[in-house]
């Protein structure tokens, strides 16, 4: 059922001079999903959705879009792309800028012009009082410039969005615009891809997840899915007062715990092989802890990053959580 | 190609409106009449004061050589005084010449001549002043001495002393023009000469200037990373040859407003100048024609012949010029991340240009030499050379057409070196590569 299939990638190969990039990657993305490409810095995660873009060529392997190859003519004007290094024309006209921006995509100008007008409006870049749209970019502010490039990205009215590190340098505000908007285009049937190293974000927003490291597919599906095959060896732990250094000599016993998050107040503790988590209750109690909340649950998204990318995969300016 | 002229439209669009573009084009016209008009009116200007007549003449030869000469510089110039002449010993010319140099230092004279037994010899004569370089000055200095020295001979011979005045009393002005396959040609060789140097002088200027707009709006796109938005609507070769075709089209609309402007500045300016001027000036200008029947026809004769081969010719070798070194300034443009790289990383690129501009002197003085053909037939010269040449001299069809294809070869060289390394370069940030790894990127351009 491949027109089911916003995205269809199959044996994907890019090798340069010194790294295979990516190497022999499939994946797909089911129309209407959000789906989060996954992975440490490097790990291909900007090459695969260059390829998917037409911006680079894959040494070998196929790509599809909706169906189609994605070279042939025009396929590539269904995406909406936002990269991970953002900017735009300093000395341009905003309306000119965008205007720019939806005709190479093939949107008549005339039509872009009116679409301007309302996406302006709706974030709040053209007021009674002062129309951003006649500023030049340079004059914007780092946030408003950030929506115009957003507002670039969705002006042709794409069915398929890719988001690169969309949440990177972007403040609490624009950061809750993005997931809004997100969200809205999901529940307009259109398509999101977005990469990110940040595991909470995807955890909450994704259907479907890839993860990927050095090049490779790691493990792939459905959210929940993924979740719940990583089993319930976790637990979640929560105490209160000082007690940490308490706790200490049972989270790196072995024979129980295989891996703990600690995370100050609150730890995410992977069982080891075989370990009852009764008998982890019973030794936390003994401590005196205060316990707040102790859970057995599925794994967070960032767990199973770590356990299967695995500290090795994981590259320097990979910041864990966020 | 609907993406292209997007492209296109944006570049060309964008710089039209800015408000260099405004200033440059008409600037422009009043920049050249400046440079054309004011050393003309200073030429004119000095040729007619009588700064020449005034000199110190230090005359040692003991004959009256000084007196003749002072009267033959009085002849020269009717309104300026007779020179000062003091007759002195040989042994004590080098004191009189001292003393002669503190009094031009002084200001009290523009310089001294020294005339000797070897002037009397028909040898030599010693000029030194304020306007000992200046080739007109000296020119007339030269000629009157000349022709003094011969009058002298003449009178020593026995001729009559107004017999000699008669005879040896000429001023000759040499009018040229030049011939071409097509026989003699009107305007003279001189406005040809000028023609071809502004015209050479201009290709070069463009594809400096505009040459180095591409490499910084390449530049632009990569350092803002604009360009990967845009590469994700469209194919590099597209940009990069919408980019080529919008900035050159700038370049072309902007001379074709120079030669408006100008043109304009000419038919109304011109008579405003010209007013000013006695019909002696207008000889020392180039406006010979002037003295008679007006500005316009001066503007005619001062006109340089260019048949309309030569002037496809001319187009031809600006737009295939403009494109061979834009896309190469295009690639060194994706090459580099910072303004500190561009003056290195460009300097090859310049190196070449340069290059064409310092043989235009050699060529203009000897536009037939082997010299002048070989540079006139290398690619990377041809198109500021050639077209220098054919101006001046009649060159060869074949010759035209061999740098024409030679031309050619070498921007579809260019084009197809440049677009990999822009593909590749454009998108790749961090530090300039090494030339291993600019080989790489042509290699692994897609």
């Amino acid at each position: 059922m491949p027109n089911d299939l916003a995205i269809d990638i199959r044996n994907v190969q890019k090798r340069y001079a010194e790294h295979v990039a990516v190497r022999d990657l499939s994946l797909q993305v089911p129309r209407g999903t959000v789906y989060g490409l996954l992975g440490p810095n490097g790990a291909g995660k900007t090459t695969t959705i260059r390829m998917i873009l037409n911006i680079i060529v894959p040494d070998s392997g196929t790509i599809s879009l909706f169906g189609q190859p994605h070279l042939t003519e025009g396929a590539t004007d269904r995406i909406g792309y936002l990269p991970e290094e953002r900017g735009l024309y300093k000395k341009m006209q905003v309306r000119r800028v965008l205007k720019f921006l939806a005709e190479l995509k093939g949107v008549d100008g005339k039509v872009a012009e009116q679409r301007i007008e309302e996406w302006l409006e709706r974030f709040g870049l053209k007021t009674p009082e002062k129309d951003w749209g006649l500023a030049k970019i340079d004059e914007l502010s780092r946030g408003m410039q950030q929506k115009v490039q957003f507002i670039g990205t969705l002006l042709h009215e794409p069915d398929l969005v890719i988001l690169d590190e969309p949440f990177s340098g972007l403040d609490p505000i624009n950061a809750q615009a993005l997931k809004d908007t997100v969200v809205d285009l999901k529940a307009r049937g259109k398509t999101v891809i977005f990469s990110t190293h940040l595991m909470d974000n995807a955890e909450r927003i994704c259907d479907s997840v890839c993860i990927i490291a050095r090049g490779e597919k790691v493990l792939d599906g459905v959210v929940s899915e993924v979740k719940a095959a990583a089993g319930d060896r976790v637990v979640a732990l929560s105490t209160g007062g000082n007690s940490r250094a308490a706790l200490m000599p049972i989270l790196t016993d072995r024979t129980l715990v295989r891996r703990a998050d600690d995370q100050n107040r609150f730890y995410e503790i992977e069982l080891a092989t075989g370990a009852d988590p009764q008998e982890l209750l019973r030794r936390v109690v003994a401590t005196g802890a205060p316990v707040q909340r102790f859970e057995l649950v599925q794994p967070s998204l960032h767990q199973i990053f770590l356990e299967r990318v695995g500290a090795t995969g994981i590259e320097e300016g990979m910041q864990g959580h966020g | 190609m609907g993406k292209l002229l997007v492209v296109f439209k944006r570049e060309y669009l964008e710089r039209v409106r800015s408000k260099w573009f405004l200033v440059g084009t008409l600037l422009g016209p009043v920049f050249f009449a400046l440079i054309t008009v004011v050393p003309m009116l200073i030429a004119a200007k000095t040729k007619a004061t009588s700064d020449v007549a005034d000199v110190v003449i230090l005359d040692a030869t003991g004959i009256g050589m000084g007196r003749r000469v002072a009267e033959g510089l009085h002849a020269r110039f009717p309104d300026a005084a007779t020179p000062a002449v003091r007759n002195v010993d040989p042994a004590s010319v080098p004191r009189e010449e001292d003393r002669a140099t503190l009094e031009v230092r002084n200001k009290e004279h523009r310089g001294y001549l020294v005339l000797d037994s070897a002037t009397v010899a028909g040898r030599a004569a010693r000029y030194a002043g304020r306007n000992a370089s200046s080739l007109g000055d000296v020119e007339i200095i030269t000629s009157v001495v000349r022709q003094q020295v011969l009058a002298q001979r003449l009178q020593a011979d026995g001729l009559d002393p107004a017999r000699v005045n008669a005879l040896t009393s000429t001023r000759l002005d040499l009018q040229t023009s030049k011939i071409g396959d097509n026989g003699r040609e009107k305007g003279s060789g001189i406005s040809n000469v000028i023609f071809g140097y502004v015209v050479a002088l201009l290709l070069y200027m463009m594809i400096v200037l505009y040459g180095q707009t591409i490499l910084r709006g390449v530049m632009e796109e990569k350092t803002t990373r604009v360009a990967e938005v845009v590469v994700s609507s469209v194919s590099t070769d597209t940009l990069l040859a919408g980019k080529i075709v919008g900035v050159g089209l700038v370049a072309v609309t902007q001379v074709a407003a120079w030669v408006l402007l100008s043109a304009a500045l000419v038919l109304y300016g011109l008579p405003i100048i010209t007013k000013g001027m006695t019909p002696d000036m207008m000889v020392a200008g180039s406006a010979k024609a002037a003295q008679g029947s007006g500005a316009a026809a001066a503007l005619a004769n001062a006109m340089p012949s260019i048949s309309l081969g030569t002037g496809l010719a001319l187009l031809a070798f600006f737009i295939l010029g403009f494109i061979f070194y834009s896309s190469l300034f295009a690639a060194i443009g994706a090459m580099v991340n910072s303004q500190e790289d561009v003056q290195q990383a460009s300097m090859p690129v310049m190196l070449l240009l340069i290059s064409s501009v310092i043989f235009m002197t050699p060529i203009m003085t000897n536009p037939g030499s082997g010299l002048a053909r070989t540079m006139s037939l290398l690619p990377f010269s041809a198109p500021i050379l050639m077209p220098l040449r054919m101006t001046l001299i009649p060159v060869p069809w074949y010759e035209v057409l061999g740098s024409i294809l030679g031309v050619v070869i070498a921007c579809l060289a260019a084009i197809w070196l440049s677009a990999r390394i822009y593909r590749v370069g454009l998108l790749m940030y961090g530090k300039r590569p090494t030339f291993g790894e600019l080989a790489r990127w042509v290699k692994y351009s897609n």
